[in-house]
């Protein structure tokens, strides 16, 4: 019997003893796993389950008790008539792809400068990933300021360059505030990105580059050739995680125009919420069905990215 | 290893037990609360305690926005001192808020059934919680007789069931127009002798302002949904009267009328002679107040009597000079006018009991006390607003003392007091409502606030969009 024979039956026998040795401590396994499993049903699955419910309910007043009553799809067929919710829909799908495909072709880039070290590479590193420190509403209202038309810092200096002419009422227009909102959020949190793609390339073999410079590679030709396509899993990840953040962006919108004016930027998260928390009522039900209709075109537009790309990749 | 693993979960036990001993004491937890003023500040509130009989004590837990005003914080508390004098069983709670946050904190608690305060903050337009069955009646708790008469048709809900009263209101809201008399000299401007310009005249004065590069007011919409809507709503006010401005301004009645059009034409003309100022979409509401009596970029500015609240602070605070005096003009006289000489009015937020309550009598009793004269002179001495308790100014004005132990000067604000008496007491005061359902709501802030006076929709698309979303 050769030694891998040996030894394969060696670590049979082991696993044999051990099934039959060991029961799973399930005292100790429940105990520590249940705080967090009780965090998870109260403040994750309760509120998903109850978004379900409410969306096919309305809840309304009625002499002086609130009743809640059962109305299917209503709600959700009021969505087809809602003119706000569909704006909502299209500044956030608007948003959705363009913010993505800019965060990842800057955070790629970045990405790159840092990893080959060029001069400033780690002042680089710090400066790009600081902005995702910053609170949302901290880097909300710091950019009204800055987008101020009378006073603030963009307006000041295209008039000091004697660029008068391209200093808007940034906020204050029907086609700007999307795009400015965009532009904020964008720089609140590409560092995240970058950061993912930066560990992505620190990931990737040194010995793999070292081959391809054997086999006559230039630099470009070894980040075309061998470090973006084995980058791709980490797009994927990137992607989709940027997907997801604008589908459901909430806080720099609200602060920075609460999705005004006249709903030029809304997005569906701050529609929801105003709806919940604005309207003068206590329905839950509508804002509800906004939130799982969403809830599924998020699910649906992962998965279809997801298989997408891998079909890319294969 | 399974005796291993409960001995360590244990010993974790016992040092979490050990180390929460060796904590402060379960004293007021304080929490920190996000509010939003001009920018977003932090405020310390306390936690509310559970409400209940502590050493044979009735414990009533109050909930109150106005965290950023201490002035009125001042009046509150000392009603508060002086009823627990008065009253050696009762303990109250008071806890201040911004006013969002107390709305979303009630709708919270009053909806999971616990937690909920016995006062609380209430305004007229909030019916959702009259619907609901939320607000106690007072009815026969306050001395109506002692409030201002119109104070008892706000916060009743005959057309929806609720015949009630369900507010208690302490302070009116006027809607004020004011003048920076130093600008106005400089540019030549003649305040008329009976303080109100004509439709023309007023125009004339915005064209005269921005080409001496002051804008027309300082009002901007950076935080608030409402400084847009001055233009339309003071001259559509004079225009129809009350009555029929409420049933405009509710939702009630098409926008497609020779009136509302006048008025959004006109708020259309004011726009383009430069009313507003360059910073109108993003300036907030304690900024444009600053920018009104600090750095007088504007020639006036539209503010109901609430401005004391910002501008009688410390200069260090954001207030205004005690020294500077801006004038006060009444609203500009509309062609065909209905109110000529009407001044527009309100009422603040108020308070309200709670349905929830365990102690109903004490709550009730407490608002009834606050409903004393003497009190209605106290909030119009310290606030600077105008109080909905009628008061004696002779008997029920508090002495000098008390005001100094307030850390109020006695007399600092007598001009205003003037100035007011002189421009508006002449004038009767209609009274305007904002109880509005959500769709109109949402349609008058987006349109009247945001649309039309940043010149993103025309007459014609407002009147649309407004009739579009009347209420049913």
């Amino acid at each position: 019997m050769s030694q891998i024979a040996i030894h394969q039956e060696g670590q049979q026998n082991l696993r044999i003893q051990a099934r039959k040795g060991k029961r799973k401590p399930l005292g100790p396994i429940i105990l520590f796993i249940a705080p967090v499993m009780i965090f998870y049903a109260a403040f994750v699955l309760y509120p998903l389950i109850a978004t379900l419910y409410y969306s096919v309910h309305t809840v309304e007043p009625v002499q002086g008790k609130l009743v809640t009553t059962f109305v299917g799809l209503e709600n959700f067929k009021s969505l087809l008539s809602d003119d706000i919710f569909f704006l909502s829909v299209k500044n956030t799908l608007l948003w959705a792809i363009a913010g993505p495909v800019v965060e990842m072709l800057t955070a790629t880039t970045l990405a790159f400068l840092v990893y080959f070290k060029t001069p400033l590479h780690r002042f680089y590193r710090v400066a790009w990933f600081t902005p995702m420190l910053v609170s949302g509403v901290i880097v909300g209202l710091v950019f009204r300021w800055i987008f101020n038309y009378d006073w603030g810092l963009l307006n000041s200096t295209l008039r000091a360059i004697g660029l008068d002419q391209f200093a808007l009422n940034w906020l204050g227009r029907r086609d700007t505030p999307i795009w400015v909102v965009i532009f904020v959020h964008y720089w609140a949190t590409f560092g995240y990105s970058f950061i993912l793609l930066l560990a992505g390339l620190t990931a990737i073999p040194e010995e793999l580059l070292d081959a391809a410079k054997v086999d006559g590679a230039n630099t470009l030709q070894a980040v075309w050739r061998v470090m973006l396509p084995l980058l791709r899993p980490t797009f994927l990840t990137v992607l989709i995680l940027s997907f997801m953040g604008k589908m459901r962006a909430f806080h720099v919108v609200w602060v920075l125009t609460s999705g005004g004016p006249m709903h030029f930027s809304e997005t569906v998260a701050t529609y929801v919420q105003k709806r919940a928390f604005g309207w003068r009522t206590l329905d839950l039900g509508y804002p509800s069905a906004i939130a799982v209709f969403w809830f599924g075109v998020v699910m649906i537009g992962v998965a279809l990215l997801n298989r997408w790309l891998r079909s890319r990749m294969d | 290893m399974t005796k291993k693993l409960y001995a360590l979960f244990a010993l974790v036990l016992v040092a979490a037990f050990v180390l929460s001993a060796c904590g402060a004491p379960a004293a007021p937890e304080t929490i920190i609360q996000t509010v939003e003023v001009e920018k977003i500040v932090e405020v310390e509130v306390t936690a509310m305690p559970e409400s209940k009989p502590e050493g044979g004590k009735t414990l009533i837990v109050w909930w109150s926005h106005w965290a950023n005003e201490p002035a009125k914080r001042l009046v509150i508390e000392q009603v508060v001192k002086d009823y627990e004098a008065e009253h050696a069983d009762v303990d109250i709670v008071l806890t201040w808020w911004d006013k969002n946050p107390l709305r979303d904190a009630i709708r919270s608690t009053m909806t999971a059934g616990e937690g909920a305060p016995d006062i609380t903050t209430f305004d007229s337009d909030v019916t959702e919680w009259v619907e609901a069955g939320w607000l106690a009646d007072l009815s026969d708790a306050i001395a109506w007789e002692n409030l201002a008469p119109a104070a008892k048709q706000d916060g009743t809900y005959p057309d929806l069931g609720f015949p009630g009263n369900y507010k208690f209101n302490l302070s009116a809201t006027n809607y004020m127009l004011l003048y920076n008399p130093d600008i106005f000299a400089e540019l030549g401007i003649v305040v008329p002798e009976d303080y109100q310009f004509t439709q023309q005249e007023f125009l004339d004065v915005v064209k005269t302002c921005k080409a001496a590069g002051y804008a027309g007011v300082a009002d901007a919409i950076g935080n608030r949904p409402y400084p847009g809507t001055y233009t339309v709503e003071y001259s559509l006010f004079t225009l129809v009267g009350p009555d029929d401005f409420n049933a405009y301004t509710l939702g009630q009645k098409s926008w497609d009328t020779p009136e509302a059009r006048a008025a959004l034409d006109y708020s259309v003309a004011l726009r383009d002679a430069g009313i507003w100022p360059d910073s109108f979409s993003t300036m907030t509401i304690d900024e444009y107040h600053v920018y009104f009596h600090t750095q007088r970029k504007s020639c006036m500015l539209y503010v109901p009597t609430w401005y004391t609240g910002r501008a009688f602070k410390p200069v260090a605070e954001g207030g205004q000079d005690p020294n500077w005096h801006p004038g006060m003009l009444r609203n500009p006289e509309m062609e065909g006018c209905k109110a000529c000489n009407m001044l527009k009015g309100g009422f603040e937020s108020g308070y309200a009991v709670l349905s929830s309550t365990k102690h109903p009598e004490v709550a009730k009793d407490i608002l009834a006390f606050f409903a004393q004269p003497k009190y209605g002179a106290l909030w119009t001495a310290v606030t600077n607003s105008p109080s909905i308790i009628l008061f004696d100014p002779s008997e029920d004005w508090p002495s000098d003392e008390l005001l100094t132990e307030l850390g109020q000067t006695p007399g600092m604000w007598d001009w205003y007091w003037e100035e007011y008496a002189k421009v508006y007491s002449p004038q009767d005061i209609g009274v305007s409502f904002t109880t509005r359902c959500g769709e109109f709501n949402d349609a008058f802030t987006s349109v009247i606030n945001e649309g039309l006076p940043q010149g993103l929709i025309t007459v014609d698309e407002a009147v649309e969009m407004l009739d579009a979303a009347l209420c049913q």
